[in-house]
């Protein structure tokens, strides 16, 4: 090669590399220049997102696990405005399918965005899948039409929708007492109210996690998982839940009562097996509240209601009778009609006397002049103890939302006087919720032990079933006194030919009448009816308690709520698979299992 | 004759001319041979990435569609509607007097359902993504060209750095 043709060889890889140089220090210079940094910042916005997401929220099951709250998908259905290309077209697909006014819809879509404008509008935010799939018919039709050349092909370009969990309760209204309701439509700031929603609403809501997704492939990362909240199993099962809530409307219709609770209750273990109370909200659209439950009608009476019970309570004050030694079942008391105590004169509700008794007389006839006198042999303060030790002066603390209780009036309180014991002894003076005295009375049927009341059977964490255990939360009695007034009970409702009693079924059981206080005094016009039983009585398997607030067909305990006991028992006793007396015990002093129902 | 012998042994200016522009082509093809690769692999990275992507997003829809459908069969088969069609089918609750119990030796009442499993049993997830896609290129070609055994040394996944190796999914007692 001449030395020409070298020279050019040089000078042109020179050139290059002077220009490569250039250029290389022109990139350091851009990187350094002062709005470089800017640049960079900015370009991190275009390499990922932080999104903020919301765990699914838990669901609730029975105990046969069988579906009571879920998350259903809805779509939000909205209008970016920077990408609508013909407003009419989207306009009228929205407006057809989602059923909006074609105007209004019109009028956003020609919307500018910015300058003050959104740039995005939401036209409905919980749309069901089946208006989505609506528009994807559209917008696929619309995507394969052939157009003539000059004519322009329709589309629905800006119409856009993104996926959501919604809560739903498929069984409606059934247990919805229990259940509460979750505030879904504030999407991101929902909370849980009453029930099982509100106790357990942290838990249930899980953790929301700010993730950060890279949109630059090269830059993937795993997605952390943002595990689900916490699932529920309850304690009750649906069926006889059902079951409970049929027969409470039943007996609201027939006795013409105000309100009704029915609770029916495993005192073995605390589980709440049913509870029914009237009225009942749908949690799907629980935006009702407010005209379902004026104020100030509680959502939940089974927990919230306080009102004097009457002579369902003279259990508790015969159990702490029997416990204290103060009396046996066969101790006699000559009922004269009428018993003073603090200056004030205390009847029977038939304002009659019915002379010898003795301690299963007096609960089989109701005898207030007796269980007055019982208060009265006890003490102040061995009684108030035994109440104490009852659980009567605080919430049972049952796992639901909205649990209350009315203070126990005690000696050397300024509203506590000497009559309130006497009164107190037979029900009148004191006031309870349903669940503190299924919670007492539940002691009396679990030979002794008083169980902690509760609805949540287990717990779903992290994909693991943590299981709640019996608690016991106390023994106000022995078990031979436990033993000695459930057998009491037996006999005074055999006795009594009672209308709660279920051929083939031993069942213990007590009626309650409750005057009503009023600003002028008591009213025996409308009262307060109750009923508790329980059974198999040797070994009980439930105890039923139920309340009647101010029925109209009768006054008395006995006429309307002992009733619906043997009613609501007779189909109990099938849904829980408990057979009668002579069957299972039979089959289990041969040492047999029992089959079950054929 | 100094500058004779020189010339004998010197190469002639073209020869190295034509050198050097060899070294230069050669080192340019290097860069993009590298460089070709390099594209290959981020390319595929890529359009991989891309796919998980998709299928995460897939994985987020179908959790939701699962859900959904749980509740629309729970929907479906609720007490109310159950006990409407059973009404429909003239079936009525069983009277209690009428229910003949028989006894069945060895019978065994079935257990309440649980809805998973108690805690006490552990079991190890696979990770989302496996090794080939989050390990580095300078990972990948140590475990193929260092690490990797031939097939006549045996199983692959003996040679498997413990960093890349798949994590064990057995469930254990």
């Amino acid at each position: 090669m001449k030395t020409t043709n070298w020279n050019r060889f040089f000078v042109i890889c020179v050139v290059a590399s002077v220009v490569a140089a250039a250029a290389g220090i022109q990139l350091i210079r851009i990187q350094n220049i002062e709005g470089a940094k800017q640049i960079l910042e900015d370009s991190e916005a275009y390499q990922g997102i932080n999104r903020m997401i919301y765990p699914e929220r838990g669901s609730i099951y029975d105990s046969e696990g069988r579906l009571l709250a879920g998350n259903e998908v809805v779509y939000e259905v909205g209008l970016d405005l920077r990408a609508i290309q013909q407003p009419e077209t989207v306009a009228a697909a929205a407006s057809s399918v989602l059923g909006l006014d074609y105007a209004t819809v019109l009028g956003y879509s020609q919307m500018t965005p910015g300058n003050g404008n959104p740039y995005f509008v939401v036209l409905d935010g919980f749309a069901s899948k089946d208006k989505i799939d609506q528009l994807e018919v559209i917008k696929d039709d619309y995507a394969s039409r052939s157009v003539k050349r000059g004519e322009v092909r329709p589309n629905l370009e800006g119409l856009v929708w993104t996926a959501n969990n919604k809560r739903s309760y498929p069984e409606g209204t059934l247990a919805s007492n229990i259940l509460g309701f979750y505030s879904f439509r504030d999407r991101t700031d929902g909370i849980g109210y009453f029930g099982i929603e509100e106790a357990y609403d942290d838990l249930m809501a899980g953790e929301p996690k700010l993730i950060y997704s890279a949109i630059d492939p090269n830059l993937l990362t795993s997605v952390e998982e943002v595990p689900p909240g916490v699932t529920v199993q309850l304690t009750f099962n649906r069926e006889i839940q059902a079951m409970t809530e049929r027969k409470l409307d039943e007996a609201l219709k027939w006795s013409g009562a105000d309100n009704g609770t029915i609770v029916v209750y495993d005192p073995e273990t605390g589980e709440i097996v049913a509870m029914a109370t009237a009225p009942r909200l749908d949690p799907n659209e629980y935006w009702n509240y407010s005209e379902i439950f004026p104020n100030p009608k509680p959502y939940n009476s089974a927990i919230s209601s306080t009102y004097e019970p009457g002579s369902v309570f003279k259990v508790i004050t015969m159990a702490a009778a029997l416990d204290a030694g103060v009396v046996t079942a066969d101790t006699t008391f000559n009922d004269t009609g009428s018993i003073t105590v603090g200056g004030a004169t205390i009847y029977n509700w038939n304002m009659g006397g019915w002379g010898e008794v003795d301690m299963t007389g007096c609960m089989q006839h109701s005898l207030n002049v007796c269980l007055a006198w019982l208060g009265t042999e006890l003490g102040p303060d061995r009684f108030y103890s035994y109440l104490k030790s009852f659980g009567f002066d605080r919430n049972t603390g049952i796992d639901l939302g909205g649990e209350n209780h009315w203070p126990l009036k005690l000696p050397g309180d300024g509203l506590w006087y000497e009559v309130d014991l006497a009164t107190n002894s037979f029900g009148q003076g004191i006031s309870v919720t349903p669940i503190q005295m299924v919670t007492a009375i539940g002691a009396v049927a679990n030979e002794g032990k008083m169980m902690a009341p509760h609805v949540v059977k287990a717990m779903v964490i992290d994909g693991k079933q943590y299981n709640v255990d019996p608690v016991v939360v106390g023994t106000p009695i022995s078990a031979e006194t436990a033993r000695t007034l459930t057998q009491m009970l037996v006999d005074s409702l055999e006795n009594e030919a009672s209308s709660a009693l279920v051929e083939g079924y031993s069942l213990a059981g007590k009626t309650g009448t409750g005057e009503i206080a009023t600003p002028l005094g008591y009213t025996n016009s409308a009262t307060n009816t109750s009923f508790v039983g329980w059974g198999p009585a040797e070994d009980p398997k439930f105890l039923v308690y139920i309340w009647l607030e101010k029925p109209e067909i009768s006054i008395w305990g006995s006429e309307v709520a002992a009733p619906v006991f043997s009613d609501l028992v007779e189909d109990l006793v099938v849904l829980m698979n408990i057979p009668p007396d002579n069957v299972r015990l039979s089959l289990r002093y041969d040492g047999r299992n029992i089959a079950g129902l054929e | 004759m100094k500058k004779n012998l020189l010339q004998a042994y010197k190469q002639a200016p073209w020869r190295t001319q034509l050198q050097w522009i060899g070294i230069f082509l050669l080192v340019l093809v290097g860069i993009a041979v590298v460089a070709g690769v390099y594209l290959m692999i981020s390319g595929r990275a890529a359009a991989t990435g891309r796919r998980i992507q998709n299928l995460e997003a897939e994985i987020l829809a179908l959790e939701m569609e699962i859900n959904d459908l749980r509740t629309r069969y729970a929907e479906a088969s609720s007490a109310k509607s159950l006990s409407e069609r059973a009404e429909a089918l003239n079936m009525t609750l069983l009277d209690p007097l009428e229910a003949m119990y028989i006894e069945v030796p060895g019978y065994i009442p079935p257990s309440q359902p649980a809805l998973a499993p108690p805690p006490a049993v552990e079991d190890i997830s696979t990770p989302v993504l496996l090794p080939e896609f989050t390990a580095s290129l300078w990972d990948w070609l140590r475990l193929k060209v260092f690490v990797e055994p031939s097939p006549t040394e045996g199983p692959a996944e003996s040679a498997v750095p413990e960093e890349l190796a798949p994590v064990p999914t057995e469930v254990a007692p």
